[in-house]
């Protein structure tokens, strides 16, 4: 019995915590979203009326350009961002392998996962200025009239996922160099014996062996995609026209500007709920080696 | 073995130029730092003329509407606290999760896990009231109570994996002795955590110094202002002088990145044994 | 022990003590100033500590800095400062909630200029006051740029249209216009000279007040005939941060910049300045800074004496310090500095017109700001911007 008390002592800290300032919110949020602004419970109705919003979807975006509305954006995000950072982790981690000075340059990759995303923010804002930036410049040489790319809808919100991944690849190049030290050398030596190609071992034996690391890399990325805003923040504030706009931001915008506290939980439950989507091969895996 | 030096050539040509493009942004804004906003205007990269200045960094350590100073203070204040008393707690809680035997574990187990996930976006609105409720909104107290639940579930994730590759013997010997679960995880199993404990201050304390959103919406007097609140500030309303900002980015970035540069080791293996096992 | 714990309380009394003591005659006031315009305001203040004795403390801070905390601070029943300058919208807005302390009784209507306190009075209980404003009045240029290309200041709108082709020709010019960019304001000024140029004064109160639709055919034209031509044919430079926009129009890169009279104080020769409005105009954009008490204030008197000060003799001191214009009727035209008397004149018979989206506020102005931005780098846009203007308005 007396051990049973103090047993639960390590515990009882912890989970009051989270059950306070995590639980409890995320409970209370979920409800917020069904209620009207007078309080009257409405169930899904403020989910129809969200949905309908020219700064959630806005069908005639698609027809006519940017802005199509936060939640394409944060799609069309991850569409873009997720392949090009996997690519780029893996490329960077098998190459700088064999490279002198390789662990200088992974260093360097990595400052962009160590600074603030807010100042990421502002850094892409920097570099994208149709003057004082250098992307433009270097565009220029191809024959593109220098603009500050971060001011026009058409290219604004593609500027920012670009950026972003030059913000994100050091994670994945992380993770998969680590993965890469964890693949038995004796694997690769059995293969060559056999006389396999570099690009077979490649495929036949790194990919598949790198599948639980590709499985967290996928599954933060995603995760990260949706908590986008900070970047969005500072760099366009969601401009111009909403064509770089975001469920974070927007929730937000909605919640802290407008005070429209139904619907901001309306944006924050989506947002919760493509999270849980995102990361169900990760909570899978948690529960079957908790078991 | 010509055309292997030649691929071996072309690799290096490869990452040296990834690096480079990777590196460029810094400079950029270094050189726009250390320098005076009219060399900068028409871009960075003319050097002509060149006259490097500490103006921009005085200028954001005493900005007049945000001064970088207190907000870095302030960061101070915060983060600090805000990477300790997580750390305590969840590593406590991740003993008795890989040591203990209690109904619904794996429930809850699985319940820290879901939590992980979740988008700070999910629990704004009711911290907001429940602070101005107990009367912390506004105040560093407050703000450290929030990092602090918010760090727990990857905490103590990362923790327990940690504690589950520890060998058991010592512990049931000293049990034997007839220490208690206080002593043992306190004299023995913590002093053997120490290289995880260091992984988990250095990412815990990065996420802390680094969050935006969270002090955006709990702190907004002036005075009080983290560092990363006022990197949108240091704009100005009547100048917006992009030196400034640049010398209070680099000012603010520096304390991440000083400590990724001297613990590397351990913010790697943190990150890896926090995302996987 | 018991010792120990009587010195703490005594020093715990003695501590609050000195601290509510130091407090109870010392003011913060949040202002949008900092760097010389703050400097300028300054003796406004010690003024008003001379003539009361009570401290004042400025603090900067923008409105839209504060657009974003005060809602939450108020929320919380707190607040950053005693007396608050903040747009006009955000002191009505707030004093329908409840959070404004009225101060119907400290202020004389009389006193300032007619209509100045319109926007700060809901069922003739007064929330806030006016203090001095600053007119944006038009194209400013520099004489010696005019001189050397031969340029003349136009008197028709297809003069204005000649003018700006000419600048295009001119070697090294990136665009005939600058385009400031703040957090949208300087784009705004300039969409708002054009309503009033060719939609009259009256067109103008009409879509502050919601009469009449941004869709409205003779809205339309306006933007549709005068302003997208102008964008379109790539006059106007592209968006950028508006200190920046004023370094490259005086260096060279553009003919033109329009914004407000605040500029004399910041270029380096206020004497080589021109000015011209579009050709017809009858009004002119007076921003009025407006000042307001929340409820929330631990001494709520002596705010209220700072603030019938600032509404009245604190203008007297404010002019004379320059590039302010003041809404205290008393105010003697030899208060003025000289440069100001230039702009003065300029207000001589034009209907002077409240600012469009510092009134309307709210979700309007921040889509006003980023529609805006939109339409300078996407002109063909302009039914999208209208329509969206249109559903956000009054």
């Amino acid at each position: 019995m007396k051990q049973k008390l103090s047993r639960s002592l390590f515990l009882i800290p912890a989970l009051a915590l989270l059950s306070i300032f995590v639980v409890y919110p995320v409970v209370n949020t979920l409800y917020l979203s069904f209620l009207s602004p007078e309080g009257k419970f409405v169930f899904l109705s403020n989910y129809a009326d969200l949905l309908t919003r020219r700064e959630i979807i806005n069908p005639r975006g698609f027809a006519r350009g940017f802005a199509f509305g936060a939640l394409p954006h944060n799609l069309l995000w991850t569409l873009i961002h997720l392949p090009l950072t996997v690519f780029f982790g893996l490329l960077l981690a098998v190459i700088l392998r064999h490279v002198k000075g390789g662990v200088i340059i992974k260093s360097v990759i990595f400052l962009g996962m160590v600074t603030p995303m807010i100042i990421g923010g502002v850094l892409l804002r920097f570099i994208f200025d149709g003057r004082a930036g250098i992307v433009p410049v270097v565009l220029s040489i191809f024959n593109v009239a220098p603009r500050t790319l971060t001011a026009h809808p058409d290219t604004a919100l593609i500027a920012l996922i670009l950026g972003s991944v030059w913000i994100w690849a050091g994670f994945s190049m992380v993770l998969y160099s680590a993965g890469l030290e964890t693949i038995p050398k004796e694997l690769y030596e059995a293969a060559q014996i056999d006389g396999a190609t570099p690009r077979h071992i490649f495929f036949k034996i790194t990919i598949p062996m790198l599948k639980p690391i590709t499985t967290v890399v996928v599954t933060m990325t995603l995760l990260w995609n949706l908590r986008i805003f900070d970047i969005v923040y500072a760099a366009t504030m969601g401009g111009p026209g909403g064509a770089t706009n975001v469920l974070a931001l927007q929730m937000f915008f909605y919640a802290f500007r407008r005070l429209e506290f139904n619907s901001a939980a309306v944006v924050a439950t989506i947002l919760m709920l493509l999270a849980m989507v995102a990361a169900t091969p990760m909570i899978r895996s948690a529960w079957r080696e908790s078991r | 073995m010509n055309r292997k030096t030649a691929a071996t050539l072309l690799i290096h040509i490869i990452a040296w130029a990834i690096a480079l493009i990777w590196i460029v942004p810094f400079l950029g804004v270094f050189m726009a730092a250390i320098r005076p906003m009219v060399e900068i205007i028409r871009g960075w990269w003319h050097v002509d003329p060149f006259t490097p200045t500490w103006r921009n960094f005085i200028g954001a350590w005493n900005h007049a509407t945000a001064p970088l100073a207190e907000g870095m203070l302030n960061s101070f204040r915060v983060a600090i606290p805000a990477t300790i008393v997580p750390i305590l707690v969840a590593a406590i809680a991740a003993y008795g999760f890989s040591r203990f035997r209690f109904p619904l574990k794996n429930y809850l187990f699985i319940t820290i896990v879901i939590l992980m996930t979740i988008p700070q976006q999910m629990v704004v609105i009711p911290i907001f009231r429940i602070m101005k409720d107990i009367g912390l909104l506004d105040t560093h107290f407050g703000l450290i109570l929030v990092h602090t639940a918010w760090g727990i579930p990857w905490i103590l994730f990362f923790m327990r994996n940690f504690f589950t590759t520890l060998p058991i013997a010592v512990e049931e010997a000293a049990r034997i002795d007839g220490a208690s679960d206080f002593t043992i995880f306190f004299q023995i199993v913590l002093p053997m955590s120490i290289p995880a404990l260091i992984s988990a201050v250095v990412l815990q304390f990065m996420w802390v110094w680094n969050d935006f959103f969270l002090a955006l919406i709990l702190i907004f007097s002036p005075d009080k202002l983290l560092a990363t609140q006022r990197i949108p500030l240091l704009r100005g309303l009547f100048h917006v002088d992009w030196g400034v900002l640049a010398g209070g980015t680099i000012l603010v970035m520096l304390v991440p990145i000083i400590i990724f540069v001297l613990l590397q080791r351990y913010y790697i293996k943190g990150m890896i044994g926090w995302t996987s096992k | 022990m018991f010792k120990r714990l009587l010195t703490l309380t005594l020093l715990i009394v003695l501590v609050s003590g000195v601290a509510l003591f130091a407090v109870e005659d010392r003011l913060v006031i949040a202002v949008p100033w900092a760097g010389a315009e703050l400097e300028a305001f300054l003796p406004v203040l010690q003024a008003f500590t001379d003539e009361t004795g009570i401290e004042v403390t400025p603090i900067t801070l923008r409105f839209e800095d504060l657009a974003v905390f005060l809602p939450a601070q108020f929320a919380a029943g707190i607040t950053v400062a005693d007396v608050i300058f903040m747009w006009s919208w955000f002191i009505e807005e707030k004093a329908r909630a409840g959070h404004v302390l009225a101060i119907t009784e400290v202020i004389d209507p009389a006193d300032l200029l007619v209509g100045a306190l319109d926007p700060v009075t809901i069922d003739n209980q007064l929330y806030g006051i006016a203090y001095t404003g600053k007119v944006k009045p038009g194209f400013w240029y520099r004489l010696s740029f005019f001189e050397k290309h031969g340029l003349t200041v136009p008197g028709t709108w297809e003069e204005f249209v000649a003018l700006l082709e000419e600048i295009a020709q001119i070697p090294g010019i990136v665009a005939p216009i600058a385009s400031g960019n703040g957090v949208g304001w300087p784009l705004s000024d300039i969409a708002e000279h054009f309503l009033i140029a060719f939609g009259g004064p009256e067109l103008f109160k009409a879509l502050v007040a919601g009469e009449i639709a941004w869709t409205d055919p003779t809205v339309e034209a306006i933007f549709a005939d005068k302003l997208v031509p102008l964008l379109k044919a790539g006059h106007f430079g592209e968006p950028t941060e508006w200190t920046m926009a004023k370094e490259l129009w005086w260096g060279g890169d553009y003919g033109l910049y329009f914004m407000g009279s605040w500029i004399t104080g910041m270029v380096e020769d206020p004497e080589n300045l021109g000015l011209f409005t579009l050709p017809g105009t009858e009004g002119m954009v007076f921003a009025i800074d407006y000042a307001f008490i929340p409820i929330y204030t631990e001494r709520p008197a002596a705010a209220k004496k700072l603030i019938s000060f600032l509404a009245t003799r604190g203008q007297v001191i404010q002019v004379g310090k320059g590039g302010h214009l003041a809404t205290y009727i008393n105010v003697p035209l030899e208060a003025y500095p000289p440069v100001d008397a230039r702009v003065a004149e300029l207000l001589v018979g034009m209907v002077v017109l409240p600012d469009l989206d510092d009134t309307i506020g709210g979700a309007f102005q921040l889509a006003f700001w980023d529609q805006l931005k939109l339409l300078w780098v996407a002109p063909e846009m302009l039914p999208e911007v209208l329509g969206i203007l249109e559903e956000l308005a009054p």
